[in-house]
């Protein structure tokens, strides 16, 4: 089931990269984000959806110490996130990507190897090198998909086993992005980096992602490996000569309730026999993922490994 | 300050290559201040050579006046030495405003605090390194003008017209300047630090500083206690007391019980009247209350002592709000 072997990033195969337990984030305004629980295995590519303000940067800035939980608790392979020892094995990506203006490419790469200890000198200077970005340029001097590349080079320079990424293409063209997305899979899949990237391309994260989070109104709505929870969605098309919801569905689970005219069209999860009058169709991801930020009430939907037992996955 | 401290065991084969001396955080510090560190080192450089050469200046002056073997009286201090003296009053402000309030602050509104902050070292760590380095900056330019400017006030404070105790000398000698300054900067970086801008850290540090200096005025002459001299009210009035050795704080006049009378109790139109009011209340006594100049260091020390303390409070806050909440 796994992507790439995650032997080499996380030290034992099916390690959990990251795993929140009832962790939650109150600002003055209210909660961020709440009860929230998830487990990502190790050696994933997760995306991190959600609309805007829905607590995806809250979930982020949890994971690298940038925010305080107000409760619960968060762990990165298994260290709890604000241990010191947490900080070498994450890498953080932020939309804005900051860096120092006037330092050098070749002076930010050096901040790179002067506070980590892991460092990868090569690995970063072949990123940048690869973009052909002049190492002795100002930082400031760059375009925006050069410093781009710059601050992905010292996200992957710190050799982390979990890569966070918070939009990370937002703000760049076509091309760039399409680099900076090649860049990033192959540099992930080389060394089984697990990634969390949050992200409003659905069409992105359907490409790169076999993990989903998806986030509303600040709680989890669904958590799990693509490939289980697109399964468990059905689009059925049927009659509702009355308005109303037909009583056929009660016993699904409705995601998204449509009508058109007469007709109906919904996103179920399907339990039991579906009713045979209805017109069925796989959805596909981006219309799963379209239908619950829609409606961010539906019950919430963890796949097995996504969820967080109660025993607690310490000893596994 | 090595990272190295920090790892377990490198998780590369090869470790990074590290040239030049400066490793860690104090390479990052010193590379993400080195205008500023640059510009503090000219212009203190240049405060130097300006004390040093007016300094030279004045004394030429003097000699050619055939001081100090003929009696020499200014009228005004040189005016080089009072604005030497101002910019010197204006230096704490100056240092806190354009280097305590942006130290944190800047870091915070350009979002690289965040970028130091996940890397691998922790964020006390980092802003450790940044207050041994804002401090250590503020301390070696502010020793060096003060003690020259020490240099150039002790021999000639007679000639120079203004009182130790007034904030032109004590506040820009000895132990005094640096005192303020560092408490300055300190505050200017708690504050940057708790408004995460830096032109409204740079405005409340101003503000902050401007009201600092103006208590510490009031506050200056209670570093010490008084002396009292008394003198009988025909006699003359001891040399000491128009020396500018003393600072005279206030003046009355005593009778014989030792109840002291405001100065003035006794001035009136005419000569009979005044004896008349002398005779009335017993008055046998001038009385002036004054600090001497070798009271001078204990007060300076002794204020050094509070601010540094205060300065010290303040560092310690920083260190610890960071070390509870992230910048």
């Amino acid at each position: 089931m796994t992507f790439a072997d995650p032997a080499d990033a996380a030290g034992t195969p099916g390690a959990t990269a990251l795993e929140a337990r009832g962790l939650g984030k109150r600002y003055r305004r209210g909660w961020a984000l709440r009860d929230c629980s998830f487990r990502l295995p190790a050696g994933r590519i997760c995306g991190l959806v959600g609309p805007n303000g829905a607590g995806k940067s809250t979930l982020l800035g949890l994971a690298t110490r940038l925010v305080t939980p107000t409760e619960g608790e968060l762990r990165i392979f298994g260290v709890p996130v604000d241990d010191p020892a947490a900080m070498p094995r994450f890498a953080f990506l932020s939309q804005d990507k900051p860096l120092f203006k006037r330092f050098t490419v070749a002076e930010t790469l050096r901040m790179g190897s002067e506070l980590n200890p892991g460092w990868d000198t090569a690995a970063a200077e072949r990123i940048v090198r690869s973009g052909n970005v002049p190492l002795h340029a100002k930082v400031g001097t760059l375009s925006g998909g050069q410093r781009t590349r710059v601050a992905f080079a010292l996200a992957f320079g710190k050799r982390p086993d979990l890569l966070l990424l918070d939009e990370p293409m937002a703000d760049l063209d076509p091309l760039a992005r399409d680099e900076m997305g090649s860049l990033l899979m192959s540099e992930a899949v080389e060394r089984g980096t697990t990634v969390v990237m949050s992200s409003h391309m659905l069409s992105e994260l359907e490409d790169m992602c076999d993990y989903l989070l998806v986030v509303a109104d600040g709680r989890i709505r669904m958590a799990g490996d693509t490939e289980e929870l697109v399964p468990a969605h059905t689009l059925v098309t049927g009659l509702a000569p009355d308005g109303t919801q037909p009583a056929d569905l009660t016993p699904h689970t409705v995601v998204e309730f449509r009508l058109q005219g007469r007709q109906f069209r919904a996103l179920l999860r399907p339990n039991g026999p579906l009713a045979p009058d209805w017109e069925i169709s796989e959805p596909s991801l981006e219309e799963i993922l379209l239908a619950h930020l829609r409606t961010p009430g539906a019950e919430p939907l963890y796949t097995h490994e996504a969820r967080v037992q109660a025993e607690g996955i310490a000893a596994a | 300050m090595s990272t190295t401290t920090l790892t377990e065991q490198p998780r590369t084969g090869q470790p990074a290559k590290k040239p030049g001396l400066l490793h860690g955080l104090t390479w990052l510090v010193l590379r993400q201040h080195r205008t500023t560190s640059w510009i503090v080192v000219a212009l203190t450089v240049l405060g130097a050579a300006a004390i040093i050469y007016e300094r030279g200046a004045m004394a030429d002056m003097l000699a050619g006046m055939g001081w100090p073997d003929k009696d020499v009286s200014l009228q005004n201090a040189p005016q080089s030495y009072e604005y030497i003296a101002e910019a010197l009053g204006a230096l704490p402000v100056v240092l806190a405003v354009f280097i305590g309030a942006p130290l944190i602050a800047s870091d915070q509104e350009h979002g690289t605090a965040h970028l130091v902050t996940t890397q691998s070292v922790p964020r006390r760590r980092w802003l450790a390194a940044k207050l041994a380095w804002c401090l250590s900056l503020v301390l070696v330019a502010t020793v060096v003008l003060s003690t020259l400017f020490s240099w150039w006030w002790e021999p000639y404070r007679d000639l120079l017209l203004s009182e130790w105790l007034s904030g032109s000398v004590f506040d820009n000698t000895g132990p005094m300047l640096a005192a303020l300054s560092l408490f300055l900067t300190m505050s200017g970086i708690a504050i940057g630090m708790l408004l995460r801008r830096v032109l409204p850290a740079m405005l409340g540090t101003f503000f902050f500083a401007l009201v600092v200096q103006v208590a510490w005025g009031q506050f200056r002459h209670l570093l010490g206690s008084p002396h009292i001299i008394k003198w009988p009210l025909n006699a003359d009035t001891p040399a000491m007391v128009n020396s500018s050795d003393i600072v005279e704080t206030d003046r009355w006049v005593g009778s014989a019980d030792g109840q002291l009378y405001p100065w003035s109790t006794c001035v009136e139109q005419t000569e009979k009247a005044s004896d008349a009011c002398v005779k009335e209340h017993g008055i046998v006594d001038n009385v002036v209350e004054y600090f001497g100049y070798p009271q001078m260091p204990g007060m300076q020390w002794t204020g050094a002592a509070l601010l540094l303390g205060a300065t010290a409070a303040v560092a310690v806050f920083v260190l610890w709000w960071t070390s509870r909440r992230p910048l």
